[in-house]
């Protein structure tokens, strides 16, 4: 559980101190840029990396910044953690010792981000989902991490040959079987992956829609074609019969690098056939489903950052929402007002001023 | 004003150090200061005098690089015109243990188990890093298996992705050799450590590599 945020020359706070407290707590005001970095703060202080901009921190430094770096600091779980940045140097400290290594520092906290770019998931790429499932994946299950990186490496240099010497058959052939070594086995884990996760995302989806939306589906569609589930046999035969194509193409056309997790409602095509509420609860009821696993992995619940989600839902599905979330997680929620509360708010109520100050404006139930 | 620095030997002393690996510049200061006997460096045993150190690494490093030579048939070094373990004809007849680099050689020799010969690739196939065959010792592979003395050859490459790959493509030109036996070095756990301590590739691949007992 994280306790105290503290931001020092951390985007436009010179400095803030926030008290955190178990449960939901609300940030709001008109000034969406400063409330959303307060929960940027929290992801680059527990994960090293920005929701925004990723592990580019040189744009979070405040300008005119006298150290021209930035200073974040939190108690999480009973330890201490606090994160120096500047252009030059880099420094993790945890219960004020340094550490030389990301390792334990990154084992401490679990997030999920919460932000309008998840509607993508259903509206955008396949590429988006795969992102989405391997972020999910290498976060549970170490094999996963290092079995991806294997695979996107055969990969590369697969098509790396394909693109620079594709008469060269005998050396792109023995990247084969690495590739369908690797290949196979993350087949194996997304599938098992989307199993776990499809209940999950259905009992969001229903709580979100208050059953109103169609039955969500969950379908991993494997980029292997012809893939029988027959693993290694049908990623080769798959291979041999893209040859040609993948010749002329220049580059490995079958492979779970062409997976996709098709997303319907009542068995349509989200993407195309749902309205834009009820993309956005498919959009949260993913994320909730991440949520819900990395508890279940975890045994302990994901902090959940909301950054600006509820101001796109219809009120009754705010409400919803907000009911239906985790009861023991903690959410910092970023909102331009609360006026749409059916019922008094569960937590504080933080008011964010012109001058990137906070005041306490409700102290919770 | 002229800026004072150290003599031009000594600085050309301290560059040099620099490129070694694992020598940072205040390291290779240092050393060269060691080396030339600096007021901080204490005198040489054995009476030694100042400058001696560096006179005796120097010989060193000048009589390795004018007498050690990499082994033109396996890649091993060398100080005459074939390595100890070519020139062994009890070797002769064994199998042919084909590693990455010549430093693999000694790991595998010092455990008394192979008793054949090496052969030296110089790298692994890896088109990220801009290295094809041609840039490897396969040529010399291939004369060596059709010169016809070794009934099997063992690929002892890295488990990693282009070790893999690298293995493949070797095994495809091999298949050439009908009578020659093509084999992988098993992968598996490492001495000393329970089955709940390794990760599920590793152990997948010891499965695949099991060793019948009856
Ligand atoms: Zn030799």
């Amino acid at each position: 559980m994280l306790l105290r945020l503290e931001l020092r020359d951390f985007r436009c706070f010179p400095f803030l101190r926030v008290e955190i407290t178990p449960g939901a707590q609300f940030f709001v005001g008109p000034n969406a840029q400063g409330k959303t970095s307060i929960l940027e703060a929290a992801c680059v202080l527990l994960r090293l990396a920005s929701p925004r901009a990723g592990s580019t921190l040189a744009p979070l430094v405040r300008w005119n910044a006298p150290s021209g770096g930035f200073a974040l600091a939190g108690s999480y779980g009973g330890r201490e953690l606090r994160f120096l940045y500047s252009p030059e140097r880099k420094k993790l400290e945890l219960d004020a010792v340094e550490q030389s290594r990301a390792n334990e520092y990154l084992r401490l906290a679990r997030l999920v981000y919460l932000g309008n770019s998840d509607l993508e998931l259903v509206r955008g790429s396949g590429e988006t989902r795969r992102r989405f499932l391997d972020f999910l994946g290498a976060q549970i299950e170490p094999l996963y991490r290092v079995n991806l990186r294997a695979y996107e490496r055969a990969l590369r240099s697969r098509n790396r040959l394909l693109k620079t010497a594709p008469d060269r058959r005998r050396e792109i052939a023995a990247y084969d079987v690495p590739l369908v070594e690797a290949g196979t086995l993350l087949t194996s884990l997304r599938r098992s992956l989307v199993a776990e996760l499809t209940p999950w995302a259905v009992g969001a989806q229903t709580a979100i829609s208050a059953g109103d939306d169609p039955t969500l589906g969950l379908r991993y569609e494997s980029g292997i074609r012809g893939d029988n589930n027959g693993g290694a046999e049908d990623f080769t035969a798959a291979l041999h019969a893209s040859r040609a194509e993948e010749t002329r193409l220049r580059q490995t056309l079958v492979g779970p690098h062409r997976d996709d997790l098709c997303l319907t409602l009542a068995d349509r095509a989200a993407a195309e056939f749902a309205s834009e509420g009820q993309q956005r609860t498919v959009a949260l009821a993913l994320k909730l489903a991440q949520a819900s696993l990395l508890e279940a992995v975890w045994k302990t619940p994901p902090l959940l950052l909301f950054d600006d989600i509820f101001g796109e839902l219809d009120p009754a599905r705010r409400n919803a929402l907000l009911a239906a979330l985790p009861a023991g997680a903690q959410q910092l929620i970023t909102t331009t007002h609360l006026d749409w509360l059916d019922a008094p708010p569960a937590g504080p109520v933080w008011e964010l001023t012109d001058e990137s100050r906070l005041r306490l404006r409700f102290s919770g139930g | 004003m002229q800026r004072i620095d150290y003599p031009e030997p000594l600085q050309r002393l301290v560059f040099q150090l620099k490129r070694l690996p694992g020598i940072g510049p205040r390291s290779a200061e240092r050393i060269a200061l060691w080396l030339v006997g600096s007021a901080h460096a204490t005198p040489g045993r054995n009476g030694q005098t100042a400058g001696a150190r560096g006179r005796d690494l120097a010989t060193a490093i000048t009589e390795t690089a004018e007498a050690v030579h990499p082994c033109p048939q396996c890649g091993f070094f060398t100080t005459a015109p074939l390595c100890a373990i070519c020139e062994d004809d009890s070797r002769a007849g064994g199998p042919l243990c084909v590693v990455e680099q010549p430093t693999d050689i000694l790991p595998l020799e010092r455990t008394g188990v192979f008793r054949g010969r090496y052969h030296a690739l110089g790298g692994r196939l890896a088109p990220l890093d801009h290295v094809s065959p041609e840039d490897l010792n396969i040529d010399g592979l291939l004369d060596r298996v059709r010169a016809g003395h070794a009934a099997e050859v063992i690929l002892a490459l890295g488990a990693d992705v282009e070790g893999e790959a690298t293995a493949q493509y070797l095994a495809g030109l091999l298949r050439e050799f009908p009578h020659v036996r093509v084999t992988r070095i098993a992968q598996g756990l490492p001495a000393g450590g329970g089955l709940e301590a390794a990760d599920e590739l590793t152990l997948s691949r010891a499965l695949t590599g099991r060793v019948r007992l009856t």
